[in-house]
């Protein structure tokens, strides 16, 4: 299996460095995936786990709630929060001309939500535009 | 009325999203997006699930899920084969090892399959004649199965009929337990 995602080089970049600042920037951060809508990993920082899981799951959760989104006729999906007893995963869209993206952050307790969700909403804005 | 669930599974590409939509009586869910897995010269392929339903002479309804094909989902086939009454397996005889593809399923859905009803569907058998029907049986052989094996166009409503038909078939010969 080869995988050729259409993603510029440039964005390739943009998404690795930003996973990284993110993991180290917000506490209670585990992993930030950015992956293809199909479920490959583009760039991901990762204190646990694995980033090829992470990306396969977070591309299954933005495709149903995509389909959510269409028979109810609410426009394009954005965001879906997986909150948990112990932490949360935030699975957001990015919809590029060349490549459409997901970004996966997984957190533990010690994150907060509305920071989490603030920084990863901004991360998708940059990687849209870039 | 019964409802049954029906489950869709096999390799990448071998028509589980066109077979559901052959038979499906509503507008199936479809959670396929685009492809960037160079191998497989598929546009676009299933990540989440596809459901379609199905309604049988006797009113009895089908519901209808597919999985995604690639053992990287494997975490969906666990959640989708919960309570399915029986499973398909598809195949696609142009690719390089049909074989080595059914493997993955027989062993993947190991545990549902020692509980209810499966058949194989082969596609693409006519172009491509290798691997056999027999070579498909020796090998569910190896594997201490015994699953009836069709040759199949899903494109066909009535060929998705017959497969599932041929499952519904062994349920009500009683060779699983209710």
């Amino acid at each position: 299996m080869s995988v050729k995602p259409s993603l510029a080089p440039a964005a390739q970049v943009l998404a690795s460095r930003e996973a990284q600042s993110m993991l180290s920037e917000v506490d209670g951060l585990t992993a930030v995936v950015v992956a293809t809508v199909d479920g490959f990993d583009v760039a991901s920082a990762m204190k646990a786990g694995d980033a090829a899981r992470v990306a396969a799951m977070a591309s299954s959760i933005s495709a149903i709630s995509s389909v959510v989104a269409q028979e109810a006729s609410l426009g394009r999906n954005k965001c879906v929060t997986i909150d948990t007893e112990s932490g949360f995963a935030v699975v957001y869209s990015v919809h590029r001309s060349d490549a459409e993206l997901v970004i996966n952050v997984i957190a533990n307790g010690n994150a907060i939500l509305g920071q989490v969700a603030y920084r990863t909403a901004q991360f998708a804005r940059t990687l849209a535009d870039a | 009325m019964n409802e049954y669930k029906i489950l869709f599974t096999g390799t990448m590409g071998a028509g589980k999203t066109t077979a559901i939509g052959s038979v499906s009586e509503t507008p199936p869910i479809v959670t396929d997006v685009v492809n960037n897995d160079s191998s497989h010269s598929k546009a676009r392929t299933t990540v989440g699930l596809d459901f379609g339903q199905f309604t049988l002479e006797s009113g009895d309804r089908v519901r209808l899920f597919g999985t995604p094909g690639q053992s990287r989902f494997d975490f969906l086939w666990k959640i989708l084969s919960k309570n399915a009454l029986g499973m398909i397996i598809l195949t696609d005889n142009s690719r390089p090892d049909p074989l080595a593809d059914l493997r993955v399923y027989l062993d993947g859905f190991a545990d549902d399959l020692d509980i209810m009803p499966c058949a194989i569907g082969i596609g693409r058998l006519g172009d491509h004649p290798s691997p056999t029907m027999d070579d498909y049986i020796e090998e569910l052989a190896r594997h201490d199965r015994v699953l009836p094996v069709l040759e199949v166009d899903v494109r066909k409503r009535d060929d998705v009929i017959m497969l599932i038909d041929t499952l519904l078939a062994q349920l009500e010969a009683g060779m699983f337990g209710e």
